[in-house]
This record gives structure tokens, C-alpha cells and sequence, in this order.
């Protein structure tokens, strides 16, 4: 089993090398379809203030010793109202963000174009991949694999004897689709649509939830001790000035 | 705010271009991405970029955010006809646009029209409500009409919705002080520090309006502010120093008739704060140092 295999090296000039080739200039060119059919998003205006709330809310947590007592308790007070508090949210409107993101057609448009132009060249480019480049044996892994990955990477080869480490061009070509991101951001900059793998990942925890986070922050504002820091500064201050005089 | 080094680095560059030794789309670009307001710089350098038509097209895309740029730079210096130039050229280029929209409108403001300024803006904002330049603006017009409640109405209205801002807070305290509204600015410059406690510039601005305000509690509030605020400047600031020694008088002065426990382990404060001031005016102003002993003297009279 241990055998070497001599693999021809017009393999790596025919085979590897132009799929990778192939694999970088389908990025490139989903990258300016992309560029060309993003629309604008206006920005949804509950969503807006609801961040900028967020975000002032986590300020008062983290910076909540430097000012007065009472300052802080009518800013908590404003902030966790049973009534009209802004991080206050009625249970009854906790709505479920996968609906409304779905009722929301530019949103549900957005969507769609992003994982169509994911999803397209993907499948076409497994599909030319497992045409002309199937049936024979592509690369070497340089470690050793159980036996269990020989379903996945050898699938072209029907010889059940030779080594897992030696893999049909579809695992090259996963591992294109995965290891070119970094190559993509290089030439392309961050922020490019390229990132399969992100986008996956970010599907999958779907989204910005408000009112989670808001529910969260009240939770958080709650919690808070306040504890005046500022008497200690007048010791400092004297510290800071003893040395500057002597 | 723009941190020291990058500050230093701007100023080399400004002083590189300024004898001649190029580099001007770098310092237009740094200036540009750190939101310095050196108008004239920016338009000397930029114009000269522009009028070689050579340097211009080899900016390639750039070259209409340095027209951009260009433009709003005339617009500071009272430049009229240089931002006119500049927005059509803009305008040639991308007729349907927002932002060349928001560059005319401001053009108008510019020029003094406010009605047609405020209408355009109006307009813009219907197809975008959540421009925070153009709201900004809106408040800038009622405030160069002189029409403070509008402005202070306006900004109210824009921080409910980006209430993160802290450059909008900063300008709300300002104008509350201006109009002796000191309780709204001391509200203000409390968001300021919740959103940037290391900066000493607030504690300095909250103290001062702490200490206007008045009353026992807001004097030794005010206090412990100075302090903080001489803890964070490393000492070297001269007004916490004064507003320390201020505060110390003005304290005694209302708890004369009261017990006299509030007098706190901290009573070395003012007479250190007082030796730092009296050593940096030996250092730097030793003509007036016998003004400012005399004064100190006085308020320790008094306490």
C-alpha cells in the first residue's frame, strides 16, 4: 500500500495550475458583477437609532464611575423606564427577525442576488471541474489520511488500494475555494465578495437581532454599581502635582 | 480627535510642501482621511494640483475627491468662484448625484442664500433621511442666521435619532453655554465624558460649568473635576490649576458658617496647586508672577 506513485508532471502543468488559474479569474470577475449590481440600502431607520442607542447605552456601562451619582441614576432611569425607556422593549414586539427580514422585499431581493452570485459560479465551476478533470489521480497530500476521507477526496478514482494521501483535482479545488481568500483580499482589498466561507458563517447566525441586543444592554445597565471614581482623582491629582513642584 | 503622531506627521508634510519639496496629493490625502480643517493648505495645494492638467490625470479617479475636497476648502476660505468651478466640473461628471447635490446646496450656503440652501437640503433629505452631514448642515444654517433656538431645536432633533455622536454633543454644550444654559450644558458635556472619560478636555469644560452654576455641591463637584483633569493633563494645565484654587475659596467662603468637617483630607490640593502655578509663570511668564502671587494670596485670605 505503501507504494509511490510517480505522478506525471504534466498533471501539475495541465491540471492544478490552470484550475487555479481558472479559480482566480472567476473571483475577480464576480467581484466586479457584484460591484456593478449592489444596489444602495437605505438604511432602515429604526435600525439606525436602535444601534446608536446600543451604543450609547454601553458608553453609560463603561464609563459610568466618572460622573455623579445622580447623573448616572436619571440616565439609567431614562434608559430602563418600565414605560417609555429606550432599551425597554414589550414583550409583545419582540418580532422575529428572520420574518421581517423576509417581508421585507429589498432586503429579500439583496439576499437573493448575494447567495446567487455565491452560489452560481460555484456550481459551475464544480461541474466543469468534474468533467474534464476526473478519473485520475491529481496530487499528493504530503501527510497521512484515514481511510475515511477517501470518499471525499477520491471520488474520480475507482481503485480502492491506492493511498488516501493521493487526491482526485476535486479536493484541488476545494482547497482553492477556500485557501484563495486570503490571495483575494491581497489583490482585492478587504471587503470583497469573494468571501464565500464569511458569508456561509454569517448566514448561519443570522443577523443583527435588536432586540436581543437592547434586552441585553437594559440587563447589563441594570447590573451596574455605580461607584465614584472621582473623589480618588483629587488624591491624584495631588500625587501628579507633588512631583511636578518638587 | 486626531491622535499626536499623526498630528506631527501632518505638520511635516505641510512644512515639506510648504519649501517646495512635493509631496502635496500625500498631505491632501492624510488630510482628508483625518478631517483636518486647513482650508487655505488644502486649497493652495490643491488648486495647483488641479491647474496642471499633467499632475491631474495622473491621479486618475482621485481626481474628483480632490475636487471635492478643493471645493469645500473655497467654500471655508470665501472662495466663491474657485467652489463654483469645481462643482461643475463635479457636476459635468456625475449629473444625477447625491453628494454633488449636497456640494451645490452648500455652494448656496456659502453664498448667503439660506432659503434656496435650506430648501435643497430639505429635498436631499427626503430621498436619504439618514444623511448625518446634511442634517448637520441644517443646523449650521440656522446658526449662521442667527437663529440660535432653531439651531439648538434642530440638533435636538438630529441627536435623537444618532445620539452617539459626540461631535454633535460637543457642539449642543457649546451653544447651551453660549446662552447661559448651564444646566443642559453640564448635561451635554456628562454624555462627552461617558463617551470619551480619558480625555481632559471635558472634565476641564464640565468643572468650569459646574463651578459657574453654583452651590456647595456643584463647587466641590466642580473640584474633584479640576483634579481629574489635572490627573489626566499630567498637571501641565493652567486652568484646572486656577479652578482648583477658585474652587477652594469659593467653598470656604459658603461653609464659613457650617461645620467644618467638609474640610477634607485633601487640603493639600490648593497649596500645591498654587506652587505649580507659581513655577510655571517663573517659567514662562515671570513678568506677571508678582500679579499672580498677590492674587493667590488673596484667595487663601479668604479661606
Amino acid at each position: 500500500m505503501a507504494e509511490d506513485l510517480v505522478l506525471d508532471t504534466a498533471i501539475r502543468d495541465w491540471v492544478l495550475i490552470p484550475l487555479s488559474i481558472v479559480m482566480v479569474l472567476i473571483g475577480v470577475l464576480r467581484y466586479f458583477v457584484s460591484k456593478l449590481m449592489r444596489s444602495t440600502q437605505v438604511p432602515d431607520g429604526k435600525i439606525v437609532k436602535e444601534g446608536q442607542v446600543i451604543v450609547r447605552a454601553r458608553n453609560l456601562r463603561a464609563a459610568a464611575n466618572f460622573i455623579p451619582p445622580k447623573s448616572f441614576r436619571a440616565r439609567r432611569a431614562y434608559f430602563s423606564n418600565e414605560e417609555n425607556g429606550l432599551l425597554h422593549v414589550p414583550k409583545g414586539q419582540a418580532q422575529n427577525p428572520q420574518a421581517q427580514m423576509f417581508s421585507d422585499p429589498n432586503m429579500a431581493m439583496d439576499m437573493m442576488k448575494k447567495n446567487l452570485s455565491m452560489i452560481i459560479p460555484q456550481t459551475l465551476t464544480f461541474a466543469w471541474v468534474n468533467f474534464f478533470f476526473s478519473g485520475f489521480v491529481a496530487a499528493k497530500i504530503p501527510f497521512p489520511l484515514t481511510q475515511r476521507f477517501r470518499s471525499m477526496l477520491q471520488n474520480g478514482i475507482d481503485l480502492s488500494t491506492v493511498d488516501v494521501s493521493y487526491v482526485s483535482s476535486r479536493s484541488w479545488y476545494f482547497l482553492n475555494l477556500f485557501g484563495l481568500r486570503g490571495l483575494f483580499s491581497l489583490i482585492l482589498g478587504e471587503d470583497n465578495a469573494t468571501d464565500d466561507a464569511q458569508r456561509m458563517m454569517q448566514m448561519s447566525g443570522f443577523g443583527f437581532d435588536p432586540t436581543k441586543n437592547l434586552g441585553a444592554e437594559k440587563d447589563g445597565l441594570d447590573i451596574v454599581q455605580h461607584e465614584w471614581a472621582l473623589p480618588k482623582f483629587e488624591q491624584r491629582a495631588e500625587a501628579v502635582l507633588r512631583k511636578l513642584v518638587s | 480627535m486626531v491622535t499626536k503622531t499623526e498630528e506631527s506627521q501632518l505638520n511635516k508634510l505641510e512644512n515639506q510642501v510648504e519649501n517646495g519639496g512635493g509631496g502635496a496629493w500625500e498631505y491632501l490625502c492624510l488630510a482628508r482621511k483625518l478631517k483636518v480643517r486647513r482650508s487655505d493648505k488644502v486649497l493652495k495645494y490643491g488648486l495647483s494640483i488641479l491647474n496642471d492638467s499633467r499632475k491631474r490625470s495622473s491621479l486618475g479617479p482621485d481626481e474628483w475627491t480632490l475636487y471635492e475636497q478643493v471645493a469645500v476648502a473655497a467654500m471655508d476660505c470665501h472662495a466663491v468662484d474657485v467652489a463654483k468651478d469645481c462643482i461643475s466640473a463635479l457636476q459635468k461628471k456625475f449629473p444625477e448625484s447625491k453628494r454633488v447635490g449636497r456640494l451645490e446646496a452648500m455652494l448656496l450656503e456659502a453664498k448667503g442664500s439660506w432659503e434656496d440652501a435650506e430648501a435643497a437640503y430639505s429635498s436631499l433629505l427626503e430621498d436619504n433621511p439618514f444623511d448625518q452631514v446634511i442634517h448637520k448642515r441644517r443646523v449650521a444654517i440656522a446658526k449662521a442666521q442667527g437663529n440660535i433656538s432653531a439651531a439648538i431645536e434642530w440638533l435636538n432633533k438630529y441627536l435623537e435619532i444618532f445620539m452617539a455622536d459626540h461631535d454633535a454633543w460637543r457642539e449642543l454644550a457649546e451653544i447651551y453655554v453660549s446662552l447661559q444654559m448651564y444646566k443642559q450644558a453640564a448635561f451635554c458635556y456628562e454624555e462627552l465624558i461617558l463617551s470619551q472619560p480619558t480625555v481632559p478636555l471635558y472634565h476641564l469644560a464640565y468643572a468650569d460649568v459646574l463651578y459657574t452654576l453654583g452651590g456647595l455641591e456643584n463647587l466641590q463637584t466642580a473640584k474633584k473635576y479640576y483634579s481629574s483633569t489635572i490627573d489626566l493633563s499630567g498637571g501641565k494645565n493652567n486652568r484646572a490649576l486656577f479652578g482648583i484654587c477658585l474652587c477652594t475659596s469659593a467653598i470656604s467662603q459658603l461653609a464659613r458658617g457650617r461645620n467644618r468637617e467638609d474640610k477634607d483630607s485633601s487640603s493639600d490640593l490648593p497649596s500645591l496647586a498654587s506652587a505649580a502655578l507659581e513655577k510655571e509663570y517663573k517659567l514662562h511668564a515671570s513678568d506677571k508672577l508678582s500679579v499672580l502671587t498677590s492674587t493667590l494670596k488673596c484667595l487663601r485670605v479668604s479661606s
